[in-house]
């Protein structure tokens, strides 16, 4: 089944007006992204790199001034490829030129509107998420069984009460709550955490998404917690076949349950990697900044180091364009001889081996990545 | 060897609603209390690292030691004095030694002012007889202790990213020079170079200042990088403490075994699964339930027994225990 294309990203961009500094602040600019047929590719990157925006526009979900402004997000569902920013395109009017100066208007309603029609029978069918806090995704006034079947109700052929019930109740078998039949009538507070995070996977699983997008899912989990809902996550996606796009801080997270990686740095994805290689062991080709962040994480060494390695500097700035690579002010490789090359050029995607791309100076001598390696 | 800067012994705390008002509806308002005869003591100067799961008491042992929460039971001592049921206008001047940086960011930071004024507050309240120069040069010195930009002091928390407010709730915490500092998941859903700078600030900061910290938190692998000495909390007791290596790579404690075999990902599928639905045993051993060597040993009366409920044996040097069968 992998192999074919599910959701397809292109170049993306979404901006934000900031009041503060009254201009418009880039999140994600110029994404591509592509996530093939039963595959889970992992999002990682410093906290306000573009990923949750990036999966938020997937979702549909991205609200604001003035958010997506450009680019194409492509969903082959079993009817064939849907176009779910089509006919957007014309209530934006968004001009970058070659100085970096920009323009944007939006109608906003108008492009709502429209967005709202072309995920009507998107939402939770084809793209189901995942999300950080199951406390907040569950109305609280409403037995958790309750609103198992009201997904079921809403997205799948069945649409008897009897009959969702007893889905209802399998859904929540399925994913180790039992007795069944009580915890169907728990109210979201009379879970635990862990529970709560499990019945809200069987909520969104109950509509049978072809893609779900988890969004940090083990985050403030205890280490038993968090390996169970991983052990699901696995378990479930062997069973049901779905294709996973997962966004965490945590690298152990990633290596267990993506194939592939993709590294987000300012808005941009600087590399594309198989997920074993994003491991201190493995001796892989590495963009500076994906081996900054492998550095951050504690080691256990003896002697024990006194300090970790922590990535100086700043995350740049959002508004304005910036010339050459953008890592480079932090880039401890950007020094001497290689300094002017990546502080004015912007480096393009480079294949050291296959099914690995990175945009980075360091590998020049590669050959430059192909177009299905960069996405 | 100097002697503890805080020593808790046996202390007890139950969060359980009043008895004679809730069993009108048969409401159980027995079971165990949140914690149970909680010991511990932490050096001058020493990082102790408190892990446990959500719910095994971790954040209730912070609020007791800083006096947010009355104990019901057992005694705390702070640099000499024992402040267990000492009133609050005697605590007051040793309030500003004992210090939280809690775990709600955007609870704890009032988002109406300014991060100059909460220092500013912080600092004007403990050090009364000083003049606008000294507390200027205090907060500057504090600004560089964490690294935060002077250029965003003039602005609300609500401007500042995640890695930003919590800089300024430990300068906050750090402006009264405190000898003790008690970190509730200081580093929990921050990215990792943002988690590593943290980190060395932690270590920075008790490298230049002396201060001592209990630092709480979900992150394994953190937790045994930045702290000397680890307890170990389940079901509102203390199951084992001993010294970071050590407890990390020789548990003794079936639990503790547990929580670092389920992180490196090498656990046993049917240890995992009893996690979910934990049941924490009434009487006797609260991880019996749970427990591989309760079941191979054959369920031993000793492990259920409220009488011989497993307590803390030193086993080792500085390595403390409780269980009957230690691996």
């Amino acid at each position: 089944m992998i192999g074919k294309p599910h959701l397809e990203i292109e170049d993306l961009h979404a901006y934000f007006y900031s009041q503060q500094h009254g201009a418009f602040v880039r999140s994600v600019a110029g994404v591509n992204l592509c996530i093939r047929r039963g595959e889970t590719l992992a999002l990682i990157g410093e906290s306000g790199s573009g990923k949750s925006v990036t999966a938020l526009s997937a979702l549909g979900l991205l609200r604001g001034s003035p958010g997506v402004v450009r680019g194409h997000i492509r969903l082959h569902t079993d009817k064939g490829p849907i176009e779910l920013l089509a006919g957007l395109d014309r209530y934006v009017d968004y001009e970058l030129d070659a100085r970096g100066s920009l323009r944007i208007s939006k109608e906003i309603s108008a492009w709502e509107r429209q967005s709202r029609k072309n995920f009507r029978d998107i939402h939770g069918k084809e793209i189901a998420s995942v999300f950080q806090n199951p406390r907040a995704a569950f109305n609280p006034y409403l037995m958790v069984g309750a609103q198992i079947m009201e997904n079921i109700r809403l997205h799948t052929p069945t649409k008897l009460h009897h009959e969702a019930y007893d889905q209802a109740l399998f859904w929540l078998e399925s994913v180790g709550l039992e007795p069944a039949a009580e915890r169907f009538e728990n109210f979201p507070y009379g879970l635990s955490g862990g529970m709560c995070q499990r019945a809200m996977l069987a909520m969104t699983l109950a509509a049978e998404p072809k893609l779900v997008i988890a969004d940090e899912p083990t985050t403030g989990l205890d280490a038993t917690l968090r390996t169970a809902m991983l052990e699901l996550l696995m378990q479930m996606q062997r069973n049901l076949g779905f294709s996973l796009l997962i966004i965490s801080h945590d690298l152990q997270v990633v290596r267990e349950l993506s194939q592939r990686v993709a590294v987000f740095y300012n808005g941009v994805v600087i590399e594309y990697a198989p997920s074993q290689t994003i491991h201190n062991e493995y001796d892989a080709p590495r963009h500076p900044y994906t081996q900054a962040l492998l550095d951050a994480q504690p080691v256990r060494l003896s002697p024990k180091p006194r300090k970790l390695i922590a990535l100086r500097g700043e995350i740049p700035s959002p508004i304005g364009e910036p010339k050459g690579c953008r890592f480079a002010p932090r880039c401890n490789r950007a020094r001497g001889t290689m300094a002017k090359r990546c502080e004015n050029e912007s480096p393009p995607f480079f294949s050291p081996e296959p099914k690995h791309a990175i945009a980075c100076w360091l590998f020049a001598n590669s050959p430059e990545a192909h177009a299905e390696e960069i996405a | 060897m100097s002697t503890p800067l805080l020593t808790v012994t046996e202390l007890v705390k139950s969060h359980l609603p009043n008895t004679r008002y809730w069993s009108r509806w048969n409401i159980r308002t027995a079971g165990r209390p949140a914690l149970d005869r909680v010991s511990f003591s932490i050096m001058p100067g020493e990082i102790l690292g408190l892990v446990g799961e959500s719910g095994s008491g971790k954040t209730t042992v912070g609020r007791l030691v800083t006096k947010l929460t009355p104990s019901d039971a057992g005694s705390i001592w702070f640099d000499g004095h024992d402040i267990t049921h000492m009133p609050e206008r005697a605590f007051r001047p040793l309030r500003r030694h004992v210090q939280m940086i809690f775990q709600d960011l955007d609870g704890a930071l009032n988002p109406n002012m300014t991060v100059r004024a909460i220092l500013r507050e912080m600092l004007k309240q403990n050090f009364k007889h000083t003049n606008g120069e000294t507390i200027q040069t205090q907060l500057n010195d504090l600004l560089d202790n964490v690294n935060f930009p002077q250029s965003k002091l003039d602005v609300t928390p609500l401007q500042l990213s995640g890695g930003e407010k919590r800089r300024v709730s430990i300068a906050r915490a750090l402006a009264c020079k405190p000898q003790l500092v008690i970190a509730d998941e200081l580093t929990t859903a921050l990215d990792l170079p943002i988690q590593a700078q943290i980190a060395n600030l932690l270590l920075d900061l008790r490298d230049k200042l002396g201060v001592s910290f209990l630092f709480i938190s979900h992150d394994l692998p953190l937790v045994e990088f930045i702290s000397d000495r680890i307890a170990v909390m389940y079901a509102g007791r203390v199951v084992e403490t001993g010294s970071a290596v050590v407890l990390a790579q020789q548990p003794r404690h079936p639990y503790t075994r547990l929580l670092w075999n389920a992180h490196a990902g090498a656990v046993v599928k049917e240890e995992l699964a009893a996690t979910l639905f934990a049941d924490i045993a009434q009487s006797g051993c609260a991880f019996a339930p749970r427990c591989p060597i309760f079941k191979a040993k054959g369920e031993p009366s000793r492990c259920t027994d409220p009488q011989t409920e497993p307590t803390l044996k030193l086993i080792e040097v500085r390595h403390q225990v409780a269980c009957h069968f230690p691996l």
